[in-house]
């Protein structure tokens, strides 16, 4: 499986009724997307399969910027990242210009697992008008500077007001006044879950985090598969007050039409953990200008706002660079002081803090 | 030569193939077979399964020898593994562990929520632990027996009584069978949970309202594994119980047998094998059950399933191959072991004829009567653990915070109306459902009658085979999946510069039959095993080919399996998601439940209404089939 071969030629599966091809090496017509005004961007399909999703205004707009280019979407495989680790590792060829969408973790997997800064190239700043926009401390930390952060998201807890007292701290999520009250999701499944297992790592410690969790089991927390199960299940039915989740919480609440008793935000310790979202542009891309004036549009004023607004996360530049909806200020909140667990604390210890944790809490 | 000539001429020819190919036909359709598995099935297996055994490219065990001798997954039973010559430790440590049961006469409160009090006799062992296999076997166990024994009472009332709908409802069973996890565990939270229907229900007359979910997840579990599985016992029952030759019965009852003994010497056994299959294929299943158990009970009830999941996931496909390489020869130990049994009931019937059915409520005073009353209390169970899930949410895809909506719907029609092309539209989801729905029939029905009829005489050669054809079954979705992965997607190479790759429509078609036929073969082989051998054997002698007497004489008398079969053959592909979500990657083919997890965003809704689609879109598939199949004997 590790053997790196000669790129064949791939005779994409994209349309209907391609059964599959036996191709002889060397015959391929290269790089189908080789500056060919094409841009080809991957992206998780909230970003384009949601409702009033950015993707389909982003690239409206940017085409109109741009009358001679044309953007691409193209659905992140299953597997995320790893479909692309895989993929580079198998010698076979990414059919993709940039990523949006990438994750500081994703970043340490691809160096974990591939060659140091590998699958995606190293920025250069400079031919960006507008990278220094960027709020401070949305960094994604990675030393090759591979990725740009497009926009963030928080997490924090969302908890019923009628039931529960908002909670403080971590300490007072093993009180007893909030036996049974928390669902949390399985960091090994989910993003969000895997979010709060970090945040607890920065509060607590390698070292503390471990007791910590233990202490919140005896307590009663719960820990869910999914994101969306956790929400839509069981914390939507009623089945506990609180509930690990985003701090854009209450947007999506008021948009469909809940009483937001049930949808208020809870900042431990007065934070909330960052998630950065980042734009990356794969090694053999075929039209690298293109790519950096699309992340100079991503960038732009009214980009950002409306990523932000139809994402439902907040915008990666300073305030004074764009203007978002009151409404949209409203309900999502900013957390005091923001926290994430940068790239070189996550370098080869990720995977262990995972499983360490999953073992803790798995069947025995 | 005059035309008459050439006509006659060319008539001969065309005659001269179809009996070539008639007397061929067997050979290659077991061609045809063992083609696709080897790259549908064997090749992707393989691809992974061989991780297991190598590091850094050489051979080893020591992936083997650190799973196995790890607590976390083999509990008490490492110590055994990691050193299994020291037998007399281990048989003090188990003499240890029974001394030190005791048994209390105790008082329980089984009911939740109600103080009273049953005298209990309290069993008082000392923990063992278990591990992540042993877990998994417990669970997968007892949803096994939850899931026959749920499944039982509807095999016997739809093979047995006549009342309006029993067709439809036969046809409907199955619905469970296509609904994507994530659905299940939305409906069953909506169902069950503490502001569910069913406390709604009881708070009406004054009861509850009870956390289920909260205080029982493992119940909780096993009941949405008995939602998938129940119709799965129920539907391969029904159609032995089908099959049964009435004048057998009544030859016992003539010989003065009563009705309760006829049943148990002559029915009991020619259902048993049915009922087997079905608690086997629901232990299999649930040993493999992945993420439903998460969604519902949490991290405590994790499966072997999810740490497979998990491993793969931080690319650590040794140790995956590992889990997933003993979780497979567990799943097929178990199929050869039923297999030995099942060849075991050599068969005498010849044709069936099916016992007539009563009417179920034909009047006032039967319907009274202690065992339709016990029919009607069984529906209301059914009601709750089936229809409520379900319905809940057909309600869910209409309502929003606010109450009644058609918001969700109208998503879907302006996506369909207005969406790109790069977004998922509803209308190609369906379609194209449907399309490899058929398609899957039209591979998987030939593939699985093939295995059926070149294992049924073979003796224990062919039980081994029959054994590694249920592969599909036994082997992790979440393996599969980066099988198809690695070994079609990304492409292998061959020598010679050949590289070989398989995606698209094709493959998803293939990847679909492979995972449909075992449930032909199980649904066709103890049916063919119960034939009587003379009977081909004087189409033989009267000079038919195998293949026409196969076609004439073998099938026709085990109809009603091929049906069965075929229908799980759909309800497979309609409801297969790991393997279709990665072959339709970048590509329009996708399916029904892959639009459902692209329409979950951070709003449930729309993908709530694609469920609701789904759900409505199988269920008249499902009549329509068993129409046009005549899935018995009107």
């Amino acid at each position: 499986m590790k053997r790196r071969t000669v790129v064949g030629a791939v005779a994409g599966g994209a349309t209907l009724g391609v059964a599959g091809c036996l191709t002889r090496d060397g015959n391929g017509d290269g790089n189908s997307n080789e500056g060919d005004g094409t841009l080809t961007v991957v992206t998780y399909p909230s970003m384009i399969d949601e409702e009033n999703a950015a993707g389909p205004w982003l690239k409206e707009a940017f085409e109109s910027e741009h009358p001679d280019a044309e953007l691409e979407w193209k659905q992140l495989p299953d597997q995320r990242i790893n479909h692309y680790i895989g993929q580079a590792d198998g010698g076979g060829e990414i059919d993709a210009d940039v990523y949006l969408g990438l994750n500081v973790d994703d970043l340490v997997a691809v160096d974990d697992n591939l060659a140091d800064g590998g699958l995606f190239r190293e920025l250069e700043t400079d031919r960006l008008d507008r990278a220094d926009r960027i709020r401070d401390g949305l960094d994604l930390g990675d030393p090759h500077g591979r990725a740009l952060p497009y926009d963030t998201g928080y997490i924090s807890l969302v908890y019923d007001e009628s039931e529960v007292d908002e909670p403080q701290t971590f300490e007072d999520l093993t009180e007893p006044a909030y036996e049974d009250a928390l669902l949390a999701q399985n960091a090994q499944t989910s993003d969000p879950g895997q979010a709060f297992l970090l945040w607890t790592i920065d509060a607590f410690g390698e070292d503390g985090y471990l007791d910590y969790w233990r202490e919140l089991d005896e307590n009663g927390v719960r820990i869910l598969d999914d994101w969306s199960e956790s929400y839509y299940g069981a914390y939507m039915e009623e089945e506990r007050p609180m509930v690990v989740s985003y701090s854009t919480d209450q947007v999506f609440a008021s948009a469909e039409g809940n009483d937001l008793t049930r949808h208020q935000i809870a900042f431990l310790n007065g934070q909330g953990y960052a998630n950065p979202e980042g734009m990356g542009i794969f090694e053999d891309a075929g039209d690298v200008d293109l790519a950096y004036d699309f992340f100079d549009f991503v960038l732009s004023n009214e980009a950002q706002a409306e990523i932000a607004q139809r994402n439902v996360q907040f915008p990666a530049v300073d305030e004074e660079y764009v203007d978002l909806d009151e409404e949209f200020d409203k309900y999502a909140h900013v957390p005091p002081e923001a926290v994430t667990v940068g790239y070189d604390r996550l370098r080869g210890n990720l995977d262990g803090w995972v499983e360490d944790w999953a073992r803790e809490f798995a069947s025995q | 030569m005059p035309a008459a000539d050439r006509v006659a001429a060319a008539r001969d020819r065309l005659e001269g193939v179809r009996s070539w190919l008639e007397r061929h036909g067997l050979s290659l359709a077991a061609l045809g077979t063992t083609a696709v598995l080897a790259v549908m099935l064997y090749l992707p297996v393989g691809v992974v399964f061989v991780e297991a055994v190598l590091e850094e490219g050489r051979p080893t065990l020591a992936h083997f020898a650190e799973v196995l001798t790890d607590p976390f997954y083999f509990g008490a039973l490492a110590d055994v593994f990691a050193d299994p010559l020291a037998v007399g430790d281990h048989l003090a440590s188990l003499a240890g562990w029974l001394g030190a049961i005791s048994v209390a006469p105790t008082l329980a409160y089984p009911i939740p929520g109600l103080d009273l009090p049953v005298p209990w006799l309290a069993l008082d062992a000392p923990p063992v632990r278990k591990g992540l296999f042993g877990f998994t076997a417990y669970q997968a166990a007892l949803s096994t027996v939850a899931s026959v024994a749920i499944g039982l009472p509807a095999a016997y009332v739809l093979a047995n009584y006549e009342f309006y709908g029993r067709r439809t409802l036969r046809s409907l069973t199955i619905l469970p069978f296509v609904l994507p996890g994530i659905l299940v565990a939305v409906g069953f939270y909506s169902m069950f949970g503490r502001t569910g229907t069913l406390n709604s229900l009881l708070g009406a007359v004054g009861l509850g309202p009870f956390a289920f979910v909260e205080t029982s997840p493992l119940a909780i579990v096993i009941l949405a594994h008995a939602f998938y599985n129940a119709p799965l016992v129920a539907r391969l029952t029904v159609a032995a119980w089908e099959s049964v030759d009435a004048r057998t019965v009544e030859t016992a009852r003539s010989l003065g047998a009563s009705r309760r003994r006829a049943f148990r010497d002559v029915v009991v056994p020619q259902l048993l094998p049915a009922v087997l299959t079905g608690a086997l294929l629901t232990f299999i299943f649930t040993f493999m059950t992945f993420p439903i158990v998460l969604a519902l009970g949490g991290l405590r009830l994790a499966t072997v399933e999810v740490w497979i999941y998990d491993r793969v996931q931080r690319l650590a496909y040794g140790e995956a191959a590992t889990l997933a390489v003993l979780e497979t020869m567990l799943s097929l130990g178990l199929t050869y072991a039923y297999l030995r049994y099942e060849s075991a009931q050599a068969g005498f019937s010849r044709a069936p004829s099916p016992t007539p059915k009563e009417p179920l409520f034909p009047d006032l005073r039967t319907a009274l009567s202690p065992r339709r009353l016990a029919v009607l209390g069984y529906g209301l169970v059914a009601l709750v653990l089936f229809v409520g899930p379900m319905a809940s949410l057909l309600v869910g895809s209409v309502t929003d915070g606010a109450g009644f909506t058609l918001d969700h719907y109208a998503f879907l029609l302006e996506r369909q109306l207005e969406g790109a092309s790069f977004q998922t539209l509803p209308l190609p989801a369906i379609r194209n459902s449907l399309l490899f729905g058929l398609a899957t029939l039209a591979v998987a029905v030939p593939m699985g009658v093939v295995i059926s009829v070149l294992t049924v005489r073979a003796g224990r050669s062919g039980r081994i085979v029959d054994a590694l054809a249920m592969l599909p079954l036994a082997v992790s979705g979440v393996v599969f999946g980066i099988g198809l992965l690695q070994g079609l997607v990304f492409g292998l190479s061959l020598p010679g510069g050949w590289r070989l790759q398989l995606t698209g429509s094709v493959a998803i078609v293939a990847a679909h039959a492979v995972a449909a036929y075992p449930f032909v073969t199980r649904n066709v082989s103890p049916l063919l095993a119960n034939l009587d051998p003379a009977m081909v054997e004087s189409a033989r002698a009267l000079g038919a080919s195998r293949t026409r007497a196969l076609l004439d004489v073998e099938l026709p008398l085990v109809r009603s399996g091929i049906v069965a079969g075929a229908a799980f053959a759909f309800a497979i592909s309609i409801g297969e998601f790991s393997s279709t979500v990665i072959l339709a990657s970048g590509s329009e083919s996708y399916t029904m439940p892959v639009a459902v997890e692209r329409y979950l965003g951070r709003r449930s809704g729309p993908a709530i209404a694609m469920g609701s689609l789904l759900l409505l879109v199988t269920a008249a598939s499902f009549v329509v089939i068993d129409r046009v199949g005549g899935g018995e004997r009107a």
